[in-house]
């Protein structure tokens, strides 16, 4: 498929001139490149997923802290295990509507399609921890500086070969 | 994301994204987007929709299987089974940063300059 007519359906008027906006801030730089090394049947595969989704006994993502300062984002992380269902998590994303996610977390982090990929052999083994973030981080220094590599380490210790990320 | 996609990819692992705003994503130079206009909390599909999210995360992997070109984006063959002005893309609560703006709207270019108070 081509790109699409209208490239921002479901954005509102202010969010769309945003992501306009910030596009054009943007230079090119070099694109990191892992070339897949292995057949999908052979890859251990894990999520990301922007939701800010956390098990219900884990520690919730700092909702107060954004609305105390509305130009800040928690941007710590959570680990999901591979056998997180819908009823064990919550949805902490100010940004979204997290009805749907409340109804079934695969509309927003798919851990049990990924799952069902394992059993019929169409990837090699869903990893054992998935992971979330939030998406609304405006400056992205902790981000990058703590919690990516934290994130990095757990996917080395999975030996995980592709990671899939998912905004919310 | 965009630029966590890109440290992950950048130490050894294959990586995609799944944007429904991906020309956003791709903006920061990651190696791979599966673009999908799918609306914000439901980027997989309708809740209870297995198939249909079991699609996507199957053209998800074999966009990676197939894309050879650091930086392109692989549009899903899906659409959204609703037209966007019948759907639901916003939480019942304004994000905080929408609320406030509404009081400062002189802060607004800050925003789109991506001009971040401390």
């Amino acid at each position: 498929m081509t790109q699409p007519t209208n490239p921002y359906p479901f954005l509102d008027y202010l969010t769309r001139q945003m992501v306009k906006s910030w596009i054009a801030l943007e230079k090119p730089r070099p694109i990191p490149w892992t070339p897949l090394s292995r057949p999908l049947q052979e890859c251990t595969v894990a999520l990301i997923s922007t939701g800010a989704v956390a098990l219900k006994t884990d520690v919730p993502f700092d909702q107060e802290g954004e609305r105390q300062n509305p130009w800040w984002g928690d941007p710590s992380y959570r680990i999901l295990p591979a056998t997180a269902t819908t009823e064990d998590v919550t949805v902490y994303h100010l940004h979204i509507n997290t009805q749907f996610a409340a109804q079934d977390l695969n509309c927003l982090m798919p851990i049990q399609r990924l799952n069902e990929l394992a059993e019929s052999g169409e990837i090699g083994w869903a990893a054992p921890r998935h992971y979330s973030i939030m998406g609304y981080i405006l400056r992205p220094r902790t981000l990058l500086e703590t919690t990516a590599p934290a994130i990095i380490r757990h996917l080395h210790e999975d030996a995980v070969d592709v990671v899939v990320l998912i905004p919310a | 994301m965009g630029l966590v996609q890109r440290e992950i990819e950048a130490v050894g692992f294959t990586t995609i994204t799944l944007s429904g705003i991906p020309d956003f994503t791709a903006s920061v130079s990651v190696p791979r987007v599966a673009g999908l206009l799918y609306p914000p909390g439901r980027p997989m599909g309708q809740p209870g929709d297995c198939a249909g999210q079991q699609a996507v995360l199957r053209a998800t992997l074999q966009a990676v299987l197939e894309m050879e070109k650091p930086g392109e984006i692989r549009y899903l063959p899906f659409a959204w089974p609703e037209p966007a002005r019948k759907t639901v893309t916003h939480p019942d609560v304004l994000p905080p940063i929408a609320t406030y703006l509404r009081r400062h709207p002189w802060l607004y270019p800050k925003l789109l300059a991506r001009d971040v108070p401390e």
